[in-house]
């Protein structure tokens, strides 16, 4: 039985500290039969903080976040070297429960994909497929999502009405708030924003900026505007290689690769 | 500055373009022929099929048991109707999870290699003519041969084997149905941490149910009509059925007594075979309806 008061808790962030890594990549290599689609990145994600991957369409930066939580296993042909160490415990050790690393691992698509289902129960069925059965704890649970994906005060008098009925920008926050009801300490975003219109799009970028307290985000973008508002280290993909990955300061005024500098400044 | 063509004007045949417009309107023109070439034999069996047997058509044709000599001259047709229960409901509880299962490991669970062979045979198996599924039940199911089970003639032995032909069915429509599903609902639900058959059972299924139930809707409606199976399998019975197995096991079957019907040496049995088979489009077109009634309101209150 999942921790039920397990809440949304700040994390102590302490910045500088050698444990506060809480994804660290060591050499990945992934291949798609005789493709070689990322060529061994090594990088990390620190504790409560927004970290953006850019790269142009294609560079292996959403097969990068999708190792993550390993969403390619079901890819046949896919093969994959290489240590994802998430609190220090690497994720394709075999003793690894799938299940378990992708509660504690949430992901927002580029699609918003509500289930077709009502609104409750799309945020709901994080909850139940962990065998929460006490409805009062998954009502109040939804309703404090909702709220905290800032979704709430639209939907709440239709809350058993079909999720699809919603507008995209609002299908793609009840898909945030499905994500963090089983209260994960990872968020993956694989670029959130791409079919949104700009409102929703700024709604989601400052909620993105609000969740840093309580999880760390990862977003795929090839928005480098988005990214630079949100992010606290960004990184750029090209051809599968991992070019630069910087504080977001550095990154955005001071590239070190001329690769890069092309990228942030429309040159691709 | 001057304006500057991307490549230089080519030269269109303008001969061209009035044909494609009589190349639209034969098509057009063949698409029709063909619909009423093929609508013509359902209205016309309908027609034909109601005219005949028009007179026998009230509710003591389908509230009676046929009587008289020879048998079936009086009376009505109760022992096929309730036959066709029989049969439709064994098969399905063979078929439908069955069918449900292989479709879903098909779409779900299956390796490519495994799969491509899988679904050959699948294929393989819808072809498979029915006398021959007829000979495989009557040596599985009626005889002591197979795996001893016999069964006899019977609505059991008659109901498994109509429950093979129809689970290939179901399987490849629910296969089908499942890959419609946009692939990111399977995402989403494995991405919270759902297992696969988590996944498959409170999201995919829903989503797939209206194909699941045309998948049912046309096994059913192939072996409603099927007679050839059971003519090792089944048989026929002019009374209701004691039991599902052995002596008095068998049952009515209306494709069967349209068969029998039809072979008898009276006008007033032909007759009857025709209001039979009225009677068989009808429950086929309800069946239709039912179904499809069900696939709604599940959807509209139950999901």
């Amino acid at each position: 039985m999942p921790n039920e008061n397990n809440d949304l808790k700040p994390v102590k962030s302490d910045d500088g500290n050698i444990d506060n890594i809480i994804v660290n990549v060591k050499n990945l290599n992934f291949y798609y039969g005789n493709y070689h689609l990322l060529k061994s990145i090594n990088l990390y994600f620190k504790k409560n903080s927004v970290c953006t991957l850019l790269g142009p369409s294609g560079c292996g930066k959403s097969t990068f976040l999708r190792t993550l939580n390993r969403m390619n296993d079901y890819t046949e042909g896919a093969k994959l070297t290489g240590e994802v160490l998430i609190d220090g415990k690497n994720i394709y050790d075999k003793s690894v429960d799938v299940v378990e690393l992708r509660r504690n691992i949430g992901m927002v698509f580029q699609n918003p994909n509500p289930f077709p289902k009502s609104i409750f129960e799309n945020v709901a069925f994080g909850l139940k497929i962990h065998g929460i059965k006490n409805k009062d704890f998954i009502v109040e649970r939804v309703e404090k999502c909702l709220k905290y994906a800032g979704l709430y005060d639209e939907v709440k008098d239709k809350l058993n009405k079909s999720a699809l009925s919603l507008s995209g920008g609002q299908q793609q926050r009840l898909c945030i708030a499905r994500a963090i009801a089983t209260n994960p300490s990872i968020l993956l975003m694989d670029e959130p924003t791409a079919y949104l219109d700009p409102v929703s799009t700024s709604i989601i970028l400052d909620l993105i900026n609000s969740f840093k307290k309580y999880y760390t985000i990862i977003v795929v973008s090839h928005n480098v505007q988005q990214s630079g508002r949100i992010s606290d280290y960004s990184g750029f993909f090209l051809d599968g290689e991992l070019i630069e990955f910087d504080e977001s300061g550095n990154f955005f005024t001071r590239p070190k690769d001329k690769r890069t500098e092309n990228f942030i400044t429309s040159r691709y | 500055m001057e304006h500057q063509q991307f490549e230089p004007v080519f030269p269109i045949d303008k001969g061209y373009l009035k044909r494609k417009k009589i190349y639209n309107n034969l098509a057009f023109l063949f698409a029709i022929a063909a619909f009423l070439i093929g609508a013509f034999p359902v209205f016309h069996i309908i027609y034909k099929a109601f005219a005949i047997g028009y007179k026998y058509l009230n509710f003591n044709f389908i509230s009676t048991l046929p009587t008289g000599f020879p048998i079936g001259a009086e009376g009505g047709i109760l022992n096929a109707i309730i036959g066709d229960v029989y049969l439709v409901v064994i098969a399905s509880v063979l078929a439908i999870p069955l069918g449900i299962g292989t479709g879903l490991y098909l779409s779900l669970f299956g390796k490519k290699r495994t799969n491509y062979f899988l679904r050959l045979l699948n294929e393989l198996m819808i072809g498979i003519p029915s006398i021959v599924w007829g000979i495989v039940g009557f040596y599985i199911f009626s005889t002591n041969a197979g795996f001893g089970f016999h069964f006899g003639f019977s609505a059991l032995a008659g109901g498994l084997t109509l429950g093979f032909i129809m689970t290939p069915i179901v399987a490849l429509l629910t296969e089908q149905a499942v890959n419609q599903i946009p692939a990111s609902y399977i995402e989403g639900a494995l991405a919270l941490g759902a297992t696969k058959f988590q996944a498959a059972k409170s999201v995919i299924l829903k989503a797939a149910l209206g194909g699941i139930f045309i998948g049912i809707l046309l096994g059913v409606m192939n072996i409603i009509g099927q007679t050839a199976p059971l003519l090792f399998t089944n048989y026929y019975n002019t009374g209701l059925p004691t039991g599902v197995t052995g002596p008095g096991g068998a049952v009515g079957d209306m494709a069967m007594l349209i068969f029998i019907y039809i072979h008898e040496p009276s006008r007033i049995l032909h007759y009857k075979a025709e209001a039979a088979s009225v009677v068989l489009l009808l429950f086929i077109f309800l069946l239709d309806l039912g179904l499809r009634l069900i696939n709604y309101l599940v959807k509209k209150f139950i999901l």
